[in-house]
């Protein structure tokens, strides 16, 4: 690195050197001729830069999605133009809505050619300004090691969020001295804004005056590192929480504070307490409509504290008492000695009521059934049981999706990943590449439908070349299962184009060689998991499970938080 | 809807290609129409000027100028209920369509 350093290169090995000068060691990406001045100069670099070639764009956004959300660090993509570059834009939008920091670039037409309608030639600014953080077209030599720099700290710092590089052809073969950079700030850009003394101690005074305080958090706290300042918040004030769907794993499943996912397949101890707290203190989560329910309707009760690094979330869907613009951990370490150490035993307990009607009338019978077809929730609660909380779990979208985060254990943080707000089916398969990639030392289990794994299969190309060893569970009901459910529950059981007739997985499989076992019953299913985990191959287990699932608990959309449906007769009511 | 209005949007920024098409999605996606739009060299060296007039609520011109200020070249971005509204390029747009009115009637 240091012999380039003042010397003249090209814009595409400038590229590569300022990419060693970010830290980044892994491209997820697809070449193709915009971009190829710089695939020419990687091959050279492919020592110190390893490339996974994906089989389409979508997974290399998809897996970078997942290393970066795994390892906290940027995940790195590089495409070409036109086709090559709006393969990526829903993962962009993705990473967007789920706050991921992700770097992409793709190559461009020369700039001569802009606006001609050249070949591949496409608006890609146009087309992501509204889904990223920051998109920048480069389109001469000595700008490159500045937009780099810029893009990795826009991406990495503050909120995340995904940063698009547009990269001329002309910018990649033109030369220019290279001089590593390094962007720590930028004027009209504060990412981490400074939270001033006095909001914190009227937090501080809400939260000691308030009887039943109740803490729903999210990624943030993930995102900030805060996974230790929450634990020690909690247990000073005694105070309850309910995580969101990104927020899982920032505690640990066994914390006695944690009181389960919240919204619609939450739990319902979780939305229950956020109806009756008198205090919800809000901590690095946007108030999604799938955490809220009815809007109008949430939480009215109590007071309400929002703590987020993004300004533009305080008030946008919920009104609140006091909002706290600023890093969750920066703010909850100043916040806990401030905060009364008590005791709220009547409060902390308050779940126990809840938890024993869901664990009857919805927990059991999903996970603990006594004869019949397996169902899907079994399938994850015995993945959990034989990783004994300490994998990576990995979803797509949809029953696999809710039913992974409710039977799912943790024992360590920033082991959930799943595409939460854009809710991308497909995302799974490529995620879980990135993510063992990240963390090849520890298991990775995805979890995914029939359909889903259908919209990215290709991927299996990439887990068979690069010998990823992603622990496949493909729950195969032969529907698209979510909006089956829905179908029946509220569209009069027409089941509208949801039927799935599919390939033998097994076969499929076999042509990328990855091994793969067929799952019928119940007796078959602890041994063959037992065996999938036994090593770190790839391998796909295709679990044949119950073709009516249905997810509960559930709070049907639009609804209050305490309408929660049981099962298809019956709602929840205190003790019943 | 009752308390829709006309607020002033007045934002500073870096000056930055693309800029402005970032600005006008922000109100694209919440369907707001920009009733006034100027783009100019604030006093600050080197400093851009947007000033926007739009008709809507206070929540969400508050929610609009939040999302403003998030874009990273936007410096600062503040709001206030127009007050001084002119109405002399609405007489000049009326007068156009009145004369082009008379115009087709002549046609015919």
């Amino acid at each position: 690195m240091k012999d380039k350093i003042g010397k003249k290169l090209s814009g595409a090995e400038i590229l590569l050197e300022q990419l060693l000068v970010q830290g980044v060691d892994t491209v997820f990406g697809y070449p193709g001729g915009a971009i190829m001045p710089v695939y020419d100069k990687l091959y050279g670099y492919l020592d110190r830069l390893h490339h996974v070639l994906v089989r389409h764009e979508q997974g290399a956004i998809h897996a970078a999605q997942g290393y970066a959300r795994i390892k906290g660090e940027p995940g790195f993509v590089m495409v070409t133009s036109g086709p090559g570059a709006t393969n990526v834009i829903t993962g962009v939008a993705d990473a967007m809505i789920d706050s991921t920091p992700v770097v992409v670039v793709a190559g461009q037409v020369t700039t001569g050619l802009l606006g001609t309608d050249a070949f591949q030639e496409t608006d890609l600014i146009g087309m992501t300004t509204p889904i990223t953080k920051w998109s920048y077209q480069i389109r001469r030599a000595e700008d490159v090691a500045w937009a780099v720099s810029r893009a990795f700290y826009i991406a990495a710092s503050g909120r995340p969020g995904p940063v698009v590089l547009d990269f001329t052809k002309d910018a990649q073969t033109g030369l220019a001295e290279f001089q590593p950079c390094h962007c720590d700030f930028i004027r009209s850009y504060v990412p981490v804004p400074e939270v001033p003394q006095t909001a914190i101690e009227q937090a501080a005074a809400m939260i000691n005056a308030a009887e039943r305080p109740f803490v729903v958090y999210g990624q943030g706290i993930l995102l900030s590192g805060a996974e230790k300042e929450l634990g020690d918040f909690l247990d000073k004030g005694d105070i309850p929480a309910g995580s969101t769907l990104l927020g899982l794993s920032a505690l640990p499943s066994d914390n006695p504070h944690l009181k389960g996912m919240l919204g619609m397949h939450g739990s319902i101890a979780s939305n229950i307490m956020t109806c009756e707290c008198d205090l919800l203190l809000a901590v690095g989560m946007r108030f999604d409509d799938r955490v809220t329910g009815k809007l109008e309707k949430y939480a009215r009760q109590a007071k309400i504290i929002h703590i987020d690094i993004d300004a533009s979330e305080i008030g946008k869907n919920i009104p609140v008492d006091l909002g706290i613009v600023g890093d969750a951990k920066q703010v909850l370490a100043r916040l806990t000695p401030l905060i009364e150490k008590r005791r709220r035993s009547a409060w902390e307990h308050r779940n126990e009521e809840c938890d024993a009607v869901e664990r009857e009338r919805v927990c059991l019978p999903e996970i603990a059934p006594a004869d019949g077809p397996v169902n899907p929730g079994e399938v994850i609660a015995a993945v959990a049981k034989a990783t004994r909380g300490n994998a990576v779990i990995v979803t797509d979208v949809g029953q696999n999706q809710m039913l992974a985060a409710r039977y799912s254990r943790f024992s360590q943080s920033r082991s959930f990943l799943s595409s939460g707000g854009l809710g991308t089916m497909g995302f799974g398969l490529p995620a879980a590449i990135g993510a063992k990639i990240a963390a090849p030392e520890r298991p990775v289990c995805l979890f995914v439908g029939d359909g889903g794994i259908q919209m990215t299969v290709q991927e299996l190309g990439t887990i068979m070349q690069e010998k990823t060893g992603v622990k496949i569970v493909l729950l195969n009901n032969n529907w698209l299962g979510n909006v089956r459910m829905w179908q029946e529950l509220f569209f009069g059981e027409r089941y509208s184009c949801t039927r799935l007739l599919n390939p033998d997985f097994k076969m499929l499989a076999a042509a990328y060689g990855i091994r793969c076992e067929n799952v019928e019953s119940r007796e078959e299913l602890a041994p063959a998991i037992e065996r999938m985990l036994a090593d770190d191959a790839p391998c796909i287990l295709n679990v044949h499970v119950r073709e009516e699932s249905l997810v509960f608990p559930m709070i049907p959309p639009g609804k209050e938080l305490d309408q929660i449906m049981l099962n298809t007769q019956d709602w929840y009511s205190y003790g019943k | 809807m009752a308390s829709e209005k006309l607020y002033e949007i007045t934002a500073y920024t870096e000056n930055q290609v693309g800029l402005l098409s970032a600005v006008a999605g922000i109100f694209t996606r919440r369907s707001l129409n920009i009733e006034k739009l100027l783009v100019y060299p604030s006093r600050i060296e080197g400093i851009h000027k947007f000033k926007i007039l739009t008709r809507t609520d206070e929540r969400r011109v508050k929610a609009v100028v939040a999302q403003m200020e998030k874009k990273v070249d936007v410096v600062k971005a503040f709001w206030e209920v127009d007050s001084e509204r002119s109405h002399k390029e609405k007489e000049a747009v009326e007068d156009f369509l009145q004369h082009r009115e008379n115009q087709s009637k002549t046609a015919l």
